[in-house]
């Protein structure tokens, strides 16, 4: 797969007059080398484009005066550690704010429950869980609920995710949500991997950004983690302020 | 690859502004100039800040840029033949909006003066370019679904009259003031001129071509409109395949004058889905979900915020490789008029109150 990603990446570097770099991947994350072998961690899911969209309203004055992100995720492929560090850097991405603390409360490694304070006053609360069976895509959702509006990426009414596409044949049920023409034919993750390298690489001053705010999510997962063995709430300021 | 200098004329269309980030950020392209029809479209136009000089008069545009070679002609459907011929008279190569005109004697002069110019002419049909289309080809073609029976599909949008009137003028949008049918106030040029894409895919996705076509208008939502803006269409195609269409301005609209947030009453303003029934099974898409939701500004009711692929790029991928390439566009004139001549007998069918064959 990451032969296809640099040919697809390779293609729109082409077409869009990218500068040069490649993608990695170790056993967890995905990495965009650049000349001179810098490596820079891909904060993917920052390429979809429901989140840029969401990220849109918060920032061009659709919503006033937000308080509240209600974020949930779950999944049968990935770690706990990941979900917390995707749902925990997409506050960063959506908020702009650094995390002021958290408390966590986890059963084990299966679930975990967070209530987020950010620097800048917005509270969150995160839904985690490792527990849905490994052949179902992951279930997520993102509620932003402001003084003016409240947006999200899943419909009133839906409680699971929507497919562009469904078809019913004897072989049973599918779904299909292609999300990319130019990408066509990439699984959705490797898509977002492909655009979020393109971001990186169409506007270089993200770099030193996207290195922060991954070091950031990393902090925030800790944190979590360490809010959850002691049952304690635990401040992050000082982590924050030394990166 | 050297890029292909391209401009914009007319700039009244409604899909005017959706070519303005593909311009920009195409590297086969180099956007020279655009020009408006008039003072307002070029107000309008301005408000993007794109960059490219604009103009009023074709012909000072390609005295300052004689190099243009292609042209994309957003424009009203009455204005498409003289600017079309203006173009082909320069060999310059044309994209043409998706309603060319409904006249088929003006059409097949269009086809016409193309062919002896040997130009490109690519009618804009994007939804060839969207990838949830591009998968429902691939499912059809895999024979997953086997024979096709039948094809529901809608093509329903708020109305852009009020931002582009002359989608409500039966002269501009269909050419000439046609009455619906004896009796009826409204004239031909509404809801069914803005939406051909599903008369166009239904002969993609089959094969095959239409045999007959039943349709009927229902009384207007906007009473003021003198087009007609709510309809359907039944009928059958060359394999058997049965259709029924919704192209409809069903969908309610603040009558702001240029498209933008809170644009829409209903909460998704433009809707593409199939409902497709094979002899194995069916399937449904939404070629336009799922996307984001949001109830904030600027008019504090739900809102659907877009998050589908830009198909425009697509679209001017293809225009830029036929030219150069010297290939035949697969949405090109002779291939569209098949599609016109059906949207045609639905109007024949309105007023006649019965069934007409295509």
């Amino acid at each position: 797969m990451i032969e296809k990603m640099n040919d697809a990446l390779a293609f729109l570097r082409e077409k869009y007059g990218f500068a040069d770099g490649y993608i990695e991947k170790d056993a967890r994350n995905y990495f965009l080398v650049l000349p001179g072998e810098k490596r820079v961690q891909l904060l993917f899911w920052r390429a979809e484009r429901r989140f840029i969209e969401l990220k849109k309203i918060i920032e061009d004055g659709t919503l006033e005066r937000v308080s509240t992100f209600r974020f949930a995720h779950f999944s049968g492929k990935k770690s706990m550690e990941e979900l917390l560090f995707t749902e925990l850097d997409i506050l960063r991405y959506f908020s702009g704010s650094t995390v002021e603390s958290i408390f966590a409360v986890m059963t084990g490694n299966a679930v975990c429950n967070l209530i987020v304070r950010l620097a800048n006053g917005m509270s969150c609360t995160v839904e985690c869980g490792v527990k849905l069976p490994p052949e179902k895509d992951d279930i997520d959702r993102h509620e932003i609920i402001a003084g003016r509006g409240t947006a999200s990426d899943r419909m009133v009414d839906t409680q699971v995710p929507q497919s562009s596409m469904y078809l019913w044949t004897e072989n049973g049920e599918k779904r299909f949500t292609d999300v990319d023409m130019e990408l066509f034919g990439l699984p959705d993750e490797a898509v977002f991997v492909v655009r979020s390298a393109c971001m990186l690489l169409g506007n270089p001053e993200l770099v030193q950004d996207w290195e922060k705010d991954a070091i950031m999510a990393e902090n925030a997962v800790r944190a979590a983690l360490e809010s959850s063995s002691s049952s304690q709430i635990v401040f992050t300021g000082k982590r924050e302020s030394e990166i | 690859m050297k890029p292909v200098k391209i401009a914009m004329m007319g700039m009244n269309h409604g899909h005017t502004r959706k070519y303005y980030q593909t311009l920009r950020e195409n590297k086969k392209l180099q956007w020279v100039a655009s020009c408006a029809e008039d003072e307002k479209a070029k107000e309008v136009y301005e408000l993007y800040k794109n960059g490219v000089p604009c103009y009023l008069d074709p012909e000072e545009m390609l005295a300052d840029h004689p190099d243009i070679e292609a042209v994309v002609i957003a424009s009203a459907n009455d204005r498409h033949y003289g600017q079309m011929k203006f173009c082909a008279e320069r060999g310059i190569h044309i994209l043409s909006m998706k309603i060319p005109t409904f006249d088929l004697e003006e059409y097949d002069r269009m086809i016409e003066m193309v062919d002896r110019a040997k130009i490109v002419c690519q009618v804009e049909l994007e939804m060839h370019y969207n990838p949830v289309v591009q998968r429902l080809k691939e499912v059809i073609a895999s024979g997953e679904l086997g024979k096709i029976l039948s094809i529901q599909a809608t093509n329903i949008t708020l109305s852009p009259v009020w931002a582009f009137p002359w989608q409500g003028v039966p002269e501009a949008s269909y050419g000439k003031r046609v009455p619906l049918k004896d009796g009826d106030s409204r004239f031909r040029g509404g809801a069914l001129c803005d939406h051909p894409h599903i008369f166009d895919m239904v002969r993609w996705l089959t094969g095959a071509e239409f045999e007959y076509v039943f349709a009927q208008t229902a009384p207007n939502l906007r009473e003021d409109l003198v087009v007609e803006d709510m309809l359907a269409a039944v009928g059958k195609m060359t394999d058997g395949t049965s259709f029924l269409f919704d192209p409809s301005w069903s969908r309610m609209e603040e009558r702001i004058p240029v498209p933008g947030p809170g644009w829409e009453v209903f909460p998704k303003r433009m809707e593409v889905n199939f409902t497709i029934t094979g002899e194995k099974g069916m399937l449904q898409c939404d070629c336009f979900g799922p996307n984001v939701f949001h109830n904030g500004a600027p008019n504090d009711r739900l809102t659907v915020q877009y998050t589908y692929f830009d198909e425009w790029i697509g679209l001017i991928d293809e225009f830029v490789d036929c030219i150069r390439n010297n290939k035949q566009p697969k949405i090109n004139l002779k291939w569209h008029r098949h599609t016109i001549e059906c949207m045609n007998a639905c109007y024949r069918s309105i007023a006649r109150n019965q069934c007409v064959r295509v």
